[in-house]
């Protein structure tokens, strides 16, 4: 702690002293900037002002753990994001903030992490990226535990957190921050979309198991999973809670078996779902029960293959997604990537890093309280799902939710693993702001005082 | 479901779960049993047994690493799995072979630190340099076809095929092992010298060879393990460490050098596990909501080992030192 806090000083006092440059002592008494934006009207806070001709965004994923190959994913489509940012292409040539020219006149240069699946790990690891990389934004995910980590870091350091993968009610719930924005819907919502198009194709009177990761993600994805399908007249047997990582799930999901439920849950995600699905379709489970997979994205369909056939999911966004914005994406991914279709983890992360640096250039400086007041409540209809909003009170975007099935394992191929079923429109899902988990988000300052 | 279903179930997983240690373990006590030499690679054997496998038996999709930056997308040769459970242990056999000769040999008069050590570090090399080829992402194993899918069991009801076929393998090369160390001259020759190696040098036999052919036997299991294990879930530059400590309580509950001991510690730590994660125990009540019992299956084992040592500090079958 001393040796943080130290260094906290010793990068603030190099900062403003840099900043002051030629007006000297002038600079400490508010007249700071002269950096990071062409503006001088801001005083130094966080990584503000950014120093020389270049701005450093943080890429925090998980490249070993259980999550890892969402994080691999998701590492392709930050690089891809940098490099249109500074050269043109994919969504920057549309998005009418960005120029293709860098952001506010700074060479993006980024730099990356690897959080191994773990919160004390990621925050090490973003940590390292604030003191030393002093980067201006920093993103990744793939874990609600990695991501409110980093979150509760970036309210502390005054740097901007884009949540890239993470689900659970929390992060933009009793967790919340001023300095985190989530693209990504939660499981509330995924709760709210999937029980109508699952009763109605399943029953409306079914009794279910569940099993979770024992996490935040997992303990709120149960909770809304319960409380939604409750209210669609289903009943829940019982809820089991599994490790984060467990590999081996044969033992819980006998225990599902004999149960008597007419449905399973796994509330299981990344590897972990690709293990425990392929598992229960092993033991044979689908021919007694229906298994949901609450949380879908492609890289665990593919590791589940043939599991998967007819298994009901959310997904954070597909390829088969038809518009502008979504085609683009996809065919500026497979040109980068030899022709590889891009997964859901990988267009969020795209996504945030364009936003952010979006709401940058709309704010003129990079600021952190200007651009945060740029993205709290900022709508937007460019990336791919309809049109949506950077909700203000909570920083959850509110947006539509594909629900998707599981193809068969002959009609998989090409980066296709899933028929999409239905697009639940914003308007059916959502909550007020004092609802749900939005009820206990209290955004903290944004430092600017 | 009845009461009786339920046990049986939990048996049925937990012999399973316990299969794949045993296969790790015999080769970690046999090895640690005669040779004194603490094998912290042991789960690499595991590792390798499993991406070699993997390589036999499926043709595999990269994602990432050197072998996909190279050019090759797709690895494997797509055999099958028959072929992959004759080749893989053969391998690995030579592996073993090479590692008693090379790395284990001149540790052999060394303390038990700078054993754990050098096998610790060439754990981390292999897992490391299988993850810059393969990649960090996990890989679907594919079971044989004949092998894949549910089977009904009386009683217990639907059961996955390949989970029995893991038993079976199991006791088939637990049962050759037995027979080859209690009923040959060369498993004469390898108890004697586990109990008395200066005796057994005054007799004119030499040492060198059965301890070579020892290692190498405890490793092709590992590797075994590897092929059989890995279908149970993804593969990933992991699931060597991953393999090794279970492995290693399993030699200290059942006792060094001892393959009855591996058997019936390896049993015993599936079967504490399948019961914690298992009804009745699945969660009861208790104030303030309900107690989980499967976050403590991994608890269980550890105590189940404590429990073991402050009884029976040898393990379960051990003997004490002779010397």
């Amino acid at each position: 702690m001393a040796r943080d806090s130290e260094s906290l000083t010793r990068r603030d006092v190099l900062k403003t002293s840099g900043a002051a440059g030629a007006v000297g002592l002038a600079g400490l008494a508010g007249c700071t900037g002269g950096g990071g934006g062409g503006d001088s009207e801001y005083p130094a806070l966080g990584n503000y002002p950014v120093e020389g001709d270049t701005v450093t965004f943080g890429f925090n994923v998980p490249t070993t753990g259980p999550y890892s190959s969402e994080g691999e994913d998701e590492l392709r489509a930050y690089q891809l994001a940098v490099e249109h940012l500074n050269n043109g292409g994919g969504w920057v040539d549309d998005f009418g903030d960005l120029s293709g020219d860098g952001v506010l006149d700074y060479e993006v240069d980024y730099v990356e992490g690897d959080t191994a699946t773990d919160a004390d790990t990621a925050r090490e690891s973003a940590s390292r990226m604030i003191e030393r990389d002093d980067v201006i934004m920093f993103s990744g995910g793939s874990s609600s535990a990695t991501a409110i980590a980093m979150q509760g870091l970036a309210q502390e350091e005054r740097v901007l957190f884009m949540c890239c993968l993470t689900h659970s009610n929390d992060t933009t719930g009793k967790d919340c921050q001023r300095y985190g924005f989530r693209e990504m819907f939660n499981a509330y919502m995924t709760g709210q979309a999937l029980a109508p198009v699952v009763t109605e194709d399943y029953g409306s009177d079914l009794s279910f198991y569940q099993l979770y990761a024992d996490y935040s993600w997992g303990q709120t994805q149960q909770e809304s999973m319960r409380m939604f399908f409750e209210e669609a007249g289903w009943s829940e047997v019982d809820s089991v809670a599994t490790p984060l990582g467990e590999s081996d799930y044969q033992s819980y999901l006998s225990e599902a078996a004999s149960s008597g439920a007419d449905a399973l849950f796994l509330n299981h995600y990344g590897l972990d779902g690709a293990n425990s699905l392929s598992q229960a379709v092993e033991a044979g489970i689908d021919q007694d029960m229906e298994i949901v997979m609450p949380l879908y994205n492609r890289p665990m369909a593919q590791g589940a293959s043939q599991a998967i056939e007819g298994i009901y999911g959310t997904i954070a966004w597909d390829s088969q997604i038809d518009n502008g914005p979504s085609n683009t994406f996809t065919e500026a991914f497979g040109e980068a990537y030899n022709g590889r279709v891009p997964s859901g983890p990988a267009q969020i992360a795209y996504a945030q890093t364009l936003q952010y640096a979006a709401a940058a250039e709309r704010a003129g400086t990079f600021y952190p309280p200007e651009v945060i007041s740029q993205l709290e409540g900022y709508e937007y209809d460019n990336i791919g799902m309809g049109a949506e909003t950077m909700r203000a009170c909570d920083h959850q975007a509110q947006r539509d939710i594909p629900i998707v099935r599981g193809l068969p394992e002959s009609e998989q191929g090409d980066g296709q693993f899933f028929e999409v079923v239905n697009v639940t429109s914003r308007d059916d899902v959502g909550y007020a702001c004092d609802e749900g988990p939005a009820a206990d988000c209290e955004l903290g300052d944004d430092g600017s005082e | 479901m009845s009461l009786f279903a339920d046990l049986l179930g939990v048996f049925l997983n937990g012999l399973q779960a316990g299969a794949i240690y045993i296969l790790v373990a015999i080769g970690l006590s046999i090895i640690l049993g005669t040779l004194k030499f603490v094998n912290f690679a042991h789960g690499a054997l595991y590792l390798v047994g499993a991406y070699a496998g993997l390589l036999i038996a499926n043709e595999v999709s990269l994602s990432n690493g050197l072998l996909q930056r190279y050019g090759y997308d797709t690895v494997g040769l797509g055999w099958g799995f028959l072929p992959a459970l004759v080749i893989v242990p053969a391998l690995v056999f030579v592996v073993g072979l090479a590692m008693e000769r090379y790395l284990a040999r001149p540790f052999y008069d060394r303390s038990d630190l700078d054993q754990i050590l050098v096998t610790f570090g060439l754990a981390i090399i292999v897992q490391e340099a299988v993850r810059v080829l393969f990649g960090g992402q996990s890989i679907n194993f594919r079971r044989p076809g004949w092998a894949s899918g549910p089977v009904a069991l009386p009683v217990v009801g639907n059961f996955p095929k390949w989970r029995l076929y893991v038993i079976a393998i199991t006791a088939v090369l637990v049962l050759l092992v037995f027979l080859l160390v209690e009923y040959t001259d060369f498993g004469l020759v390898v108890r004697a010298g586990t109990r008395d190696p200066e005796m057994v040098q005054l007799l004119g036999i030499k040492l060198t060879r059965p301890y070579i052919v020892m290692f190498a036997i405890g490793a092709a299991l590992a590797g075994v393990a590897g092929v059989v294990g890995a279908p149970l879930e993804n593969v990933n530059p992991s699931i060597g460490m991953e393999t090794l400590v279970p492995a290693f309580l399993v030699v200290v509950i059942g006792g060094v050098g001892s393959i009855r001991g591996a058997v019936v510690g390896g049993a015993a730590v599936g079967m504490v596990y399948a019961i914690l994660v298992g009804a009745p125990l699945a969660s009861i009540p208790v104030i303030g909501g309900a107690l989980s019992w499967s976050a403590w299956s991994q608890v269980g084992i550890y105590a189940l080992a404590a429990v073991v040592l402050l009884l029976r500090p040898e393990g379960l079958f051990g003997s004490e030192e002779v010397s």
